[in-house]
């Protein structure tokens, strides 16, 4: 091992726990809120109960984000769904990273273990520019965007962009990208709460009240048609 | 300075907290602008660049207004998530253009949401708070009305429906010569109580015959009703719960007064909605009997054998339709189309179909909507391109709504495609018992009244020109039949008619003022005119038409019909001018 400086150790591991609990907090408070808000019921008689039922839509929705070929907008738009995928693997891959280079940094220290996430940060950072132009471009998608939604993105790709300087964990020659790194890191734990890319928080109830509507209404899974 | 906020904006504030749910918190919380929905939406692919059609961008009008008062994201820090407060009448009114004028809530952006967001039903929440302050289309506000007061959202009195159903009965009992084919009223203990769309009623009371004749002849115990027969729901449109409550449930009360085993409804999209799926919701109820649409009926009597169906008496090319309140919100898919390869030989499928089908576009009360006629014929494009490719003759749906609405946009694109329902098909492949097959006596043939006869019908109301163009076009006329003054005037040069009907409070150029110009106009000065309006009355002076024309100093109508009219009074009215005016021609 080599010698760690205090601030990088502080970095990598103390603000990490802050920043973290401070999520859970909000993230605690939050789910909270949305369960303040009652819930609508369904008195309806089954819709079609010899082919499915609410749990039944319930899961085929949740899992809807993994089949592209259940919803029209992603299977006429292939390549959107491409970069959506490439996108949250690098950002699920970083956060995963964030907890490995501290305590367990012998889960990255191959050489094309290294390359494979550094190539799936760039990928994912360029998905990222790729997604900022779009949103820049794109009449519809700029009549809807807010601040936080222009912020949320550079955010995300700059963070990207230091995962793959920080994934070789080359603390012995120097310090400064994994303190880039988890300082940013930091910071994304404590912003996002706030912003939209929480949301995540919401996809799993959203998707199981409607999936449970549907399918109690017999509507999910849908009948595929000609 | 803190801005001043109206009274009505207030109160839409105020009803907004109340009204949000978990579903609908979630739905309103959970977009991450990814812009999947926007090309899933007919308004957007039919006016592309214009994002104001985008259903995200339409959903941000409600989001914004939802993050500045209940999401905190938006009360930290509102400019940096773009919420946004309403502080004045004219932000309603742009809101209610956007909520009632932009979507049809067919729920087609939903189902392609990859979060699961629900924008339809947040906007049918949208429309219902600007209800609460009376923020409006006035088509809904005239037929949410009535369906408060009269219990049906046509307005049609108890015995002008008792006398639609009489007439019925005897044409069937002409038709089949079988004095024993009734149509029922008030039987207690049936095991179905059937339930329609009042539009049969006014306007198309050839579907109640013949769903009469299919009960008939499956030897069914059923009834109609003289109160809770309604089954269409101006709640769901309107988001108004508490009328959804009281229409959905009048129809439940009937229904257990009369101790029904089943209601049946006959085919309605937002009908079927809202009575079989929202409307226990609504009302709080748990129903102690199954209801079904008369899709199920039909099917089921011709695989059970107490129906019999010839395929062959329907052969020309047809297509389905899916209602959106049918395929992505009851699930009802493949029931009508087993049911249609049953009775016709050349089904064609529209691509795409079931649940991923596009809109009539004449769904979420749009029909009742005439200010944005355009809007939504505009939008049709999409439809009318599915309908071309499919290169059938007949579209058949399962709801009056895409009825009226299809019908429309296959006259403005020239698809020359006919619009079918379900219980047309079944009742004209039936297959009749020999005894009743054919009349004791055969009848003579009367020779049709119109016969050779060219009629102009001019009414901005879809139903009121099918109506009437069912009428003409039964005693032999051709009609033809334009929505709009501007029109009119072209249609008259192009098919010299022998009579026009003429409604007078129509979007653009009223009829007043079209019957004006008319009547100046040498080469129509002495064209029949027979005006058919609801807004004549003198307590309406407004729109007092006598007044206008004694003003004008110009010639009365040769017919004057107020609205409901009846189909003998229309008939008698035209062919006694027609008559009149030939009569002083010869």
């Amino acid at each position: 091992m080599y010698p760690t400086s205090p601030l990088l150790h502080f970095a990598e591991d103390k603000l990490q726990v802050i920043a973290l609990l401070f999520m859970a907090t909000v993230y605690v408070l939050k789910i909270r809120w949305i369960l303040r808000f009652p819930a609508g019921g369904d008195r309806q008689a089954p819709g079609n109960a010899a082919l499915t039922d609410g749990p039944s839509g319930a899961k085929r929705s949740l899992f809807s984000i993994a089949m592209p070929w259940a919803m029209g907008s992603t299977r006429q738009h292939p390549f959107l769904y491409a970069q959506f995928v490439i996108f949250h693997l690098g950002v699920a891959a970083s956060i995963a990273m964030s907890f490995v280079i501290p305590y367990a940094p012998q889960l990255v220290s191959g050489r094309t273990v290294i390359f494979s996430l550094q190539v799936l940060f760039i990928g994912a950072a360029l998905v990222g520019v790729m997604r900022l132009i779009r949103r820049l471009s794109d009449v519809y998608l700029r009549a809807i965007s807010s601040p936080d939604d222009y912020f949320s993105l550079a955010l995300l790709i700059i963070w990207l962009v230091l995962s793959s300087l920080a994934a070789p964990n080359s603390r012995q020659t120097s310090e400064t990208p994994l303190l880039a790194y988890f300082f940013m890191t930091a910071f994304f734990l404590v912003y996002v709460p706030f912003s939209k890319i929480s949301h995540y928080i919401y996809y799993p109830f959203a998707r199981w009240y409607l999936g449970r509507t549907l399918g109690h209404r017999g509507v999910y899974p849908l009948v595929k048609g000609a | 300075m803190a801005l001043e906020r109206s009274y009505k904006a207030q109160k839409v504030i105020d009803r907004l907290q109340q009204k949000v749910n978990r579903q609908i918190l979630l739905s309103l919380a959970a977009c991450a602008h990814c812009g999947m929905c926007t090309d899933q939406c007919h308004y957007v692919l039919a006016n592309p660049g214009d994002p104001s059609y985008a259903p995200a961008y339409k959903a941000d009008r409600i989001r914004k207004l939802f993050k500045a008062h209940i999401d905190w994201t938006g009360k930290a820090a509102p400019w940096w998530v773009g919420a946004k407060s309403i502080y004045t009448d004219q932000e309603l009114e742009d809101l209610k253009d956007t909520v009632f004028g932009k979507c049809t809530n067919c729920r087609r952006c939903s189902f392609n949401c990859p979060m699961g967001v629900d924008m339809a039903t947040f906007n049918r929440m949208a429309r219902g708070l600007l209800v609460h302050v009376g923020v409006m289309p006035d088509g809904v506000s005239h037929v949410s009305k009535d369906q408060w007061e009269l219990g049906n959202q046509m307005g049609i009195l108890q015995e002008e429906f008792l006398e639609t159903l009489n007439w019925m009965e005897e044409e069937l009992q002409s038709e089949y010569n079988d004095p024993d084919i009734k149509i029922p009223i008030d039987q207690p203990d049936a095991n179905i109580m059937y339930t329609i769309n009042p539009r049969e009623a006014k306007y198309d009371p050839r579907t109640i015959a013949e769903a009469a004749a299919i009960f008939h002849f499956a030897g069914e115990n059923w009834t109609m009703t003289t109160d809770g027969w309604d089954m269409t729901n101006f709640g769901l449109f309107n988001g108004d719960d508490e009328l959804g409550a009281a229409v959905s449930g009048r129809v439940y009360d009937t229904a257990e007064r009369l101790h029904a085993k089943k209601i049946v409804m006959s085919e309605c999209g937002h009908g079927y909605r809202s009575t079989r799926c929202e409307g226990p919701n609504w009302g709080k109820r748990t129903l102690g009997m199954p209801l079904e649409s008369s899709i199920f009926t039909m099917l089921n009597y011709i695989t059970d054998g107490r129906i019999k169906v010839d395929k062959n008496k329907n052969t020309e090319p047809v297509t389905y339709h899916d209602s959106c309140n049918l395929a992505r919100s009851c699930g009802v898919t493949e029931e009508p189309r087993e049911l249609l390869r049953l009775v016709a030989t050349d089904f064609r499928e529209m691509t795409p179909n079931r649940a991923e089908n596009f809109c009539c576009t004449g769904g979420g009360g749009a029909m009742s909507m005439s200010e944005y006629a355009p809007r939504r014929l505009q939008s049709a494009k999409i439809k009318a391109e599915q309908l071309r490719a499919t290169g059938a003759r007949i579209v058949v749906t399962s709801c009056h709504n895409c009825v009226d609405g299809l019908y429309d946009l296959i006259r403005h694109y020239k698809l020359g495609m006919e619009v079918k329902l379900l219980v047309n098909l079944v009742a004209s492949a039936l297959v009749v018992p020999a005894r009743v097959a054919e009349p004791a006596v055969a009848k003579p043939v009367a020779a049709k009244s119109l016969a050779g006869r060219k009629i102009l019908v001019v009414d901005d109301e879809p139903d009121v020109r099918t109506y009437l163009r069912m009428i003409f076009k039964d005693e032999g006329a051709e009609v033809v039949e334009v929505p709009d003054a501007n029109q009119a005037m072209r249609a008259l040069k192009a098919s010299k008619p022998d009579l026009m009907t003429l409604d007078l409070i129509m979007p653009h150029k009223t009829g007043e003022k079209l019957y004006w110009e008319l009547r100046k106009d040498p080469n129509f000065a002495d064209l029949p005119i027979v005006i058919v309006t609801g807004y004549a009355r003198v307590e309406t002076p407004a729109i007092n038409f006598h007044a206008f024309i004694a003003e004008k100093g110009i010639s009365e109508p040769e017919g004057f019909l107020e609205k409901p009219i009846q189909p003998e009074a229309v008939l008698d009215t035209v062919v006694k001018i027609l008559e009149k005016k030939a009569g002083i021609l010869n």
